[in-house]
């Protein structure tokens, strides 16, 4: 199943923080949202696990208008790993996982086998099947994540929705965690902080700017150092990483000047390779 | 693999007990206790006798002369299953909230339905609207019509700006129960005369003692309704804990569940005021306890906070009705003499444990 996302608007809290943005996240391919804060990343992605209602466009599922499925029929198709922790409520990690099933469920049913098997298979699948039986709040960030990632694959969805997945995740955890998305090859939707981990895992990125989605494509062909100038304000080039090969953005960490007049930055050359002993895109 | 690390690694397991026969030891228990509750008192009634005036009222033959019937079936019976039927009440109602607003330390007293229901109360004693029954309501009829309008007033500030989000609710419950109850406490010094007083102290505290068949209709209805309309939404409850966002990932409208959940705790709420009074710290406390044992899942926690409830409510009324000779305290008073430490020691623990 794919995501079309076509001239989507979101007021939140009385301001537009979407406007008129548009993408496709195609089928069995990781699609990557990256643009700078408040660019409407996760306001963008709440609208596709409908924790917000749009004030104009559509998200179309295959085709339908994701608004014209019940939530629970929604949430069959669509799982989401939102940025929150939830309260201490004394939940285990197999509870945890075990909430996947909700849109499966009536009020009052129980447990039976298939959910069983699912929720033991969305631990396994994450790794921490022999945590079932901790207490969530006492897991590290890591696990945490890893364990509501299994909670999105216990609701056996066609997409999968993750907002900001590697965040407070030290980078070890941030490396497991996007190999386990890799891994899954499910239609994905994941907005990333990382450029260089959106570079390395997504299939497509789309970016994100004032609510508009300001480039499209294959991240190599995206992330270019003009468009990080202008979108981003950050001077950067970009080189093919040694180990593998994947575009590698390097950051130029001393611009811009504090206290310098907010001026588009001009972007360097695109640098080809890393020379050592050399540099590229000095500043002018 | 995996199976075989599960098996050989276990990691450390949260200490819950299995809920059904949990369940079914608190369900003894409290038979026990009714027992008891109906057995002791400033007259003794053994309890076999307990039984068999009881066996024949239900069988409908007409009452042994010289037994203890009008003491056992008109007094301490439906004290006692008023005791039970308010103590599960509470259970529920402070569960559900504290998924409502996401707090494990939140209470049904926070939403501002109980203030509102104790300015109904004390209005008809002091203004006299029971005594006279000048609506037609009486006391509890009252304390009810308090609980309702104040509902629908936390309603009509909560739900502006859509969403019924946690703090909202709790902020206009806070604010609006604080000014009814400055509204009460101005009702209170105005209290014609020290009997006035004493009755709305007695009231506002909390207590058991108004119980009688008639009182017991609404609740006996009330309570089971109410726990049938959680337990019906306790997939949605757990979702809550984790959050809006998860909850509405997770296919649950939580705008609407919300909505549902704050309706059915006020009006339980509403109820339960109307029947006893504000009694302190059951609901904060006993969803509290429970989770600690059963674990955080509703579908468990509902049911076994309810039986806590129903069995803690009626041995603090056994101790209520039998500490001192010369008159009975109110279940309030023993329940907050007896939450307060709980509550400390559970917070001490919770930190201690390092989470």
């Amino acid at each position: 199943m794919r995501i079309d996302i076509e001239d989507l608007h979101v007021t939140y809290a009385g301001r537009t923080v979407v406007a008129g943005a548009g993408l496709i996240a195609a089928e069995g391919e990781i699609t990557g949202l990256v643009g700078p804060n408040g660019s409407g990343k996760s306001t963008l992605l709440r609208t596709v696990y409908r924790h917000l209602r749009p004030a104009a466009g559509r998200v179309l599922l295959s085709g339908t208008d994701l608004r014209r499925l019940s939530p629970a029929e929604a949430a069959r198709h669509v799982a989401a790993l939102p940025q929150e922790r939830g309260g201490d409520f004394e939940l285990t990690v197999r509870e945890v996982v075990a909430m996947g099933r909700t849109p499966y469920k009536r009020a009052f049913a129980g447990e039976d086998a298939t959910d069983r098997d699912v929720v033991a298979r969305a631990l396994a699948d994450v790794g921490m099947a022999r945590h079932a039986g901790r207490r969530f709040t006492e897991l590290s960030g890591g696990e945490r994540q890893r364990v509501l990632l299994a909670r999105a694959f216990a609701q056996q969805p066609d997409v999968l929705v993750l907002d900001e997945p590697t965040n407070h995740l030290d980078i070890r955890h941030q490396v497991e965690l996007l190999a386990l998305l890799r891994a899954q090859r499910r239609t994905t939707l994941v907005s990333l902080h990382d450029l260089n981990a959106a570079a390395s895992v997504c299939d497509r990125l789309h970016v994100l700017h004032d609510g508009r989605v300001v480039a499209s494509g294959p991240p190599r062909e995206v992330l270019r150092p003009a468009l990080l100038a202008e979108v981003f304000g950050v001077r950067a080039c970009v080189v093919d990483h040694p180990l593998t090969g994947d575009p590698l953005i390097a950051f130029d960490h001393r611009a811009p000047e504090p206290d310098g007049p907010d001026v588009p930055l001009s972007a360097p050359e695109q640098c080809s390779g890393l020379v050592p002993g050399g540099h590229t895109g000095e500043r002018p | 693999m995996t199976s075989l690390l599960s098996r050989s690694e276990a990691a450390p397991r949260a200490r819950t007990l299995p809920a059904g026969p949990l369940a079914s030891v608190l369900g003894v228990l409290l038979l026990v206790a009714l027992t008891a509750a109906v057995a002791w008192g400033s007259t003794s009634v053994p309890a076999g006798d307990v039984w068999s005036v009881v066996g024949r009222r239900l069988a409908g033959e007409a009452p042994r002369p010289g037994t203890n019937d009008l003491i056992v079936w008109q007094l301490r019976v439906p004290r006692a299953l008023l005791a039970a039927l308010v103590g599960a009440g509470l259970g529920l109602v402070g569960t559900a909230v504290q998924a409502l607003v996401r707090n494990p330390l939140a209470d049904p007293y926070l939403l501002g339905i109980s203030n509102g229901a104790s300015l109904g109360a004390v209005a008809a004693i002091v203004l006299g609207l029971g005594a006279g029954g000048a609506l037609g309501l009486g006391l509890s009829g009252a304390a009810f019509a308090g609980a309702l309008a104040t509902f629908a007033l936390v309603w009509t500030v909560a739900r502006r700006g859509g969403g019924f989000a946690p703090l909202r609710l709790v902020l206009a419950g806070v604010a609006i129960g604080q000014f009814l109850s400055g509204f009460t406490s101005y009702l209170v010094l105005r209290a014609g005369d020290e009997q006035q007083t004493r009755s709305v102290l007695f009231w506002l505290m909390g207590s058991l003692s108004g119980a009688n068949w008639e009182l017991l209709a609404v609740p006996a209805v009330a309570v089971p309704a109410g726990w049938l309309c959680l337990q019906a939404r306790a997939r949605g409850l757990n979702a809550l804990l984790m959050g809006d966002e998860s909850a509405a990932g997770l296919g649950i409208d939580v705008t609407r569940l919300r909505r549902e959940l704050f309706t059915v705790t006020s009006v339980l709420t509403g109820v339960l005021v109307a029947v006893s009074g504000a009694i302190a710290f059951v609901a904060l406390m006993v969803p509290h306890v429970c989770r600690l044992v059963v674990g955080g899942d509703h579908r468990r926690l509902l049911p076994v906070s309810a039986l806590f409830g129903a069995l803690l409510l009626v041995v603090v009324d056994i101790v209520c009705r039998t500490a001192m000779d010369t008159q009975e305290l109110p279940v309030g008073v023993v329940t907050a003499l007896i939450g307060a430490p709980a509550l400390l020691y559970l917070l001490d623990r919770r930190l201690g444990s390092g989470s």
